[in-house]
């Protein structure tokens, strides 16, 4: 008994023991929640207060849709045009939010307008109160925010923002429209160069994910500045034969009969029958040559059902096409592309440089170099330089891709130039409506350009004699029911002409020094592609 | 030198008795036993008439030659003295003549240009637009009145503008040069900014020559081989060198130097390298005037540059200049 009333007690004194300590344990608990919903209370209460008196309540929020409900007449700055001469005043902008970073009482935005960026600050202070800044720093990115702000010259260059003299004080900000909060890829992923993210441990975005998100990563600086070069091109393409006196015409891109042997054309249906997607505008180039329009262009899609999935073939791309009669030869067909060619470099090289510094950043390449007037090598010559080089090939043997490349390097590292032309290609390798050369029948009229070694325009006199014509046909084998609207159009007088066409694409990716074409189509189309 | 004749060791007509299992050949020293006879008459240094009649015939032939020589040296040194009363038309007429006799070594392309590959072979020339090469197209004038030389001139586009006159410094486009087969030789100038003057011929076999100096030695070796006297050879070098380091390049005491090295030179001979024109007077003359010490210069040097203009070559160089 004794013995289990000592048990006893002891078992009362732990029990005694244990409840005071659950007690003592119980008291803290409520001491803490107590704490907490004091404390909460007096955020509330705080966050209450506050929420009352914020004064600068209407001078931040989330502006209704635009509608056109009203027009206002409030003129709104450029960011490339913050310069240190707008300093001290006070402006409105529409832009994007790049970036933002919360510190504190501050928050920094980087407000981004295509390829130009600026910092922007919004403080604490008499003009922004708290809650200003905590809005701001919630914005989305990618968000489109105007904002009314006061500018002001910086003493430390900013170094990430291509405004680097200035940054903004905002003193009003409203979301116009919204971004979802997770991007499919984040921007400076997208151009960050390859194999530094590697290095870094930091993210790389691949070409499917940026072809598939293309609306997002077409506002990368880079895809801004390729995209703004090549309307360039274009632009200077048009300009240049404008001043020499060619005509833009436009040619049909649903036709009857495959233009070009009749491969790699793509089929589409055509009421009861089937028709084909211009594979090139050659054709109806050559007819506005015999219709008396002496010196004509084009700029338009031209398609090529190729499966060939390589760094330089699409199926659809942008062909800008040349065909002019010349006097007594064909050269003089040449020296208009050549000085086209030419004109478009060096309008480039003066007017985008700013855009080709900005692709370099992403793609470093070496700068595109090239002679005026341009350099035109001979076929033969070319075999001789590669012979010299150690390349076994015939004297009527095409030039394989491996081998063009070879001869684009030794080219270069002679003369000195990433663009040159090849004169007097073989008659067996080329087609059918190539004039042969007068005075050996082995060598034709016929030229390729290339630019970077990389071959970007094909071009010949065109045999413009219905006779002869009929006569080459026959000799490649062409059955000559298929060709004889082509024919045909020869047999009222023609005058002696030639051409080329070039692909869009291909130039500004070769001119930029890009390994894809894909970069420089905007919504490009492969075997594999055609979405979006 | 004649031999003793020796009787044969052994019978000429010996019998051997051959086994049949051996292909039979005639005998090869009966032959040239037969032929050696007529020759054997001859000995003791007895020299046959014939030899003799050739040797007077040589002689007279070289005489001649000889007194046709100097007879043309003659004639080169009224037409190339300024002292020679001649006007313009004439001067430019002989003037080819005396060049061709000027240079008479015979040189082949192909052994300084190595093995025709049955293409055209282009020398690459890439110069600076601030310091035209007048040497160059000196030898470049010169160069076409040898061989068909195809002539292009280039801007690089590392270089925004260039002056007309240097556009068209390599004279007007050839009639054929829409055929580059047609020409032996392509001289193709290309205005780039490159610090110093350079040339590249093959790419694979050659590295480029660097300067102008070498550059012009190297062309000249397609118009004359160099002289086979290595003092001479080591004379024309060392004026070569003068001109394009102390002459176009040094200070003007530097340059009055040389002007009175020109100067002494010049008054013991016609020319630099002793009697014949050569590469040593065209770097001096071209650089002399790209100088523009011309006027300032000395009596002999003054006769020299006279002598120089007479001969018609540096007509490219003095367009360019003006």
């Amino acid at each position: 008994m004794t013995k289990e009333g000592v048990q006893g007690a002891t078992e009362e004194e732990e029990q005694q023991a244990q409840s005071k300590k659950g007690l003592k344990k119980q008291q803290k608990e409520a001491e803490k929640a107590a704490k907490k919903a004091e404390k909460q209370a007096k955020l509330a209460a705080e966050q209450q207060s506050t929420e009352e008196d914020d004064f600068a309540k209407d001078r931040y929020g989330v502006a209704a849709m635009v509608q056109s409900q009203q027009k206002l007449d409030r003129a709104l700055v450029r960011v490339q045009d913050l310069t240190p001469e707008k300093a001290d005043q006070l402006i409105w902008l529409r832009a994007r939010v790049h970036t933002s970073r919360a510190k504190g009482k501050q928050c920094f935005l980087v407000l981004r307008q295509q390829q130009f960026n600026v910092q922007a600050l919004v403080a604490v202070g008499d003009r922004a109160s708290k809650q200003m800044v905590k809005f701001a720093a919630n914005i989305t990115k990618e968000s489109i925010v105007d904002v009314e702000a006061m500018v002001r010259k910086v003493e430390q260059k900013i170094e990430s923002c291509s405004q680097q003299d200035v940054e903004l004080h905002i003193e009003r900000i409203f979301v116009i429209s919204q971004s979802e909060a997770r991007l499919p890829l984040q921007l400076e992923d997208a151009v960050r160069p390859d194999g530094e993210g590697e290095e870094e441990g930091r993210a790389t975005v691949n070409q499917d994910t940026k072809l598939d998100n293309r609306v997002i990563d077409l506002r990368t600086t880079t895809s801004q500045a390729i995209f703004r070069l090549q309307s360039g091109v274009c632009q200077l393409f048009r300009d240049t034969l404008t001043n020499k006196g060619f005509v833009e015409i436009q040619t049909p891109k649903i036709i009857s009969a495959a233009s070009e042997g009749g491969a790699n054309v793509f089929t589409v249906s055509y009421f009861k029958t089937s028709a084909y997607l211009a594979q090139s505008p050659q054709l109806y180039k050559q007819m506005c040559i015999c219709a008396d329009f002496d010196k004509v262009f084009c700029v338009g899609p031209v398609f090529r059902a190729e499966d060939s999935n390589t760094h330089r073939h699409l199926t659809e791309f942008v062909g800008l096409d040349i065909e002019m009669a010349f006097n007594y030869h064909y050269h003089e067909v040449i020296d208009s592309i050549t000085d086209t060619m030419v004109q478009i470099f060096k309008g480039l090289r003066d007017n985008f440089q700013t855009e080709i510094q900005t692709v370099n950043k992403q793609f470093p390449s070496e700068p595109f170099k090239f002679l005026e007037p341009t350099l035109r090598l001979e076929y033969t010559e070319a075999l001789a330089m590669l012979r010299e080089a150690g390349v076994e090939m015939g004297d009527e043997d095409d030039l394989s891709t491996p081998n063009e490349k070879l001869l684009g390097r030794l080219v270069k590292e002679k003369y000195d130039t990433d663009f040159y032309v090849l004169d007097k290609y073989p008659l067996a390798v080329r087609p059918f409506y190539t004039m042969p050369d007068p005075n050996n029948p082995k060598y034709s009229n016929s030229y390729d350009m290339f630019m970077r070694g990389e071959e970007i325009l094909s071009g010949a006199q065109r045999v413009h004699d219905a006779q002869l014509l009929t006569e080459r046909a026959i000799h490649h084998q062409i059955d000559l029911e298929k060709i004889k609207a082509y024919i045909d159009s020869f047999r009222y007088g023609a005058p002696p002409h030639g051409g080329g066409g070039i692909g869009l694409e291909r130039v500004c990716m070769l001119y930029l020094g890009l390994h894809n074409v894909r970069q420089t189509s905007m919504f490009p189309r492969d075997p594999k592609r055609l979405t979006p | 030198m004649p031999m003793y004749q020796v009787k044969p060791i052994c019978g000429a007509h010996a019998e051997t008795d051959l086994p049949t299992c051996m292909y039979k050949l005639p005998n090869i020293h009966a032959q040239k036993g037969n032929s050696c006879t007529p020759e054997h008459a001859l000995q003791n240094g007895e020299v046959d008439p014939a030899v003799k009649a050739l040797e007077a015939r040589q002689d007279e032939i070289m005489r001649k030659l000889h007194e046709l020589k100097a007879a043309v040296e003659g004639l080169a040194k009224t037409v190339t003295t300024p002292d020679a009363d001649l006007d313009l038309t004439v001067s430019s007429s002989l003037s080819e003549s005396a060049s061709s006799t000027t240079f008479k070594g015979v040189t082949d392309l192909d052994n300084v240009l190595g093995k025709d590959l049955g293409a055209l072979r282009d020398i690459v020339i890439n110069a600076n637009p601030a310091q035209p090469p007048l040497s160059l197209l000196v030898l470049h004038s010169l160069l076409c009145q040898r061989y068909r030389v195809l002539s292009t001139v280039h801007v690089h586009s590392s270089v925004s503008g260039v002056p007309p006159q240097l556009l068209s410094c390599l004279g007007p486009r050839h009639a054929d040069s829409y055929a580059r087969h047609m020409f032996q030789l392509g001289f193709t100038l290309i205005w780039k900014d490159v610090p110093k003057l350079q040339m590249k011929f093959s790419v694979q076999n050659m590295c480029p020559i660097e300067g102008e100096a070498n550059v012009a030695r190297f062309l000249f070796k397609l118009l004359a081989p160099y002289p086979s006297d290595p003092a001479l050879a080591t004379m024309v070098d060392s004026w070569v060198d003068t001109a394009f380091f102390q002459l176009a390049e040094g200070s003007t005491k530097e340059r009055s130097t040389v002007l009175r090295a020109l100067n002494s030179a010049l008054g013991r001979n016609p020319w630099l390298a002793g009697q014949e024109f050569s590469l040593a007077d065209i770097a001096c003359y071209c650089c002399v005037l790209q100088s523009g010490s011309a006027s300032a210069a000395p009596a002999n040097v003054q006769r020299w540059i006279k002598s120089c203009e007479n001969l018609g070559h540096f007509s490219p160089a003095k367009l360019l200049l003006q």
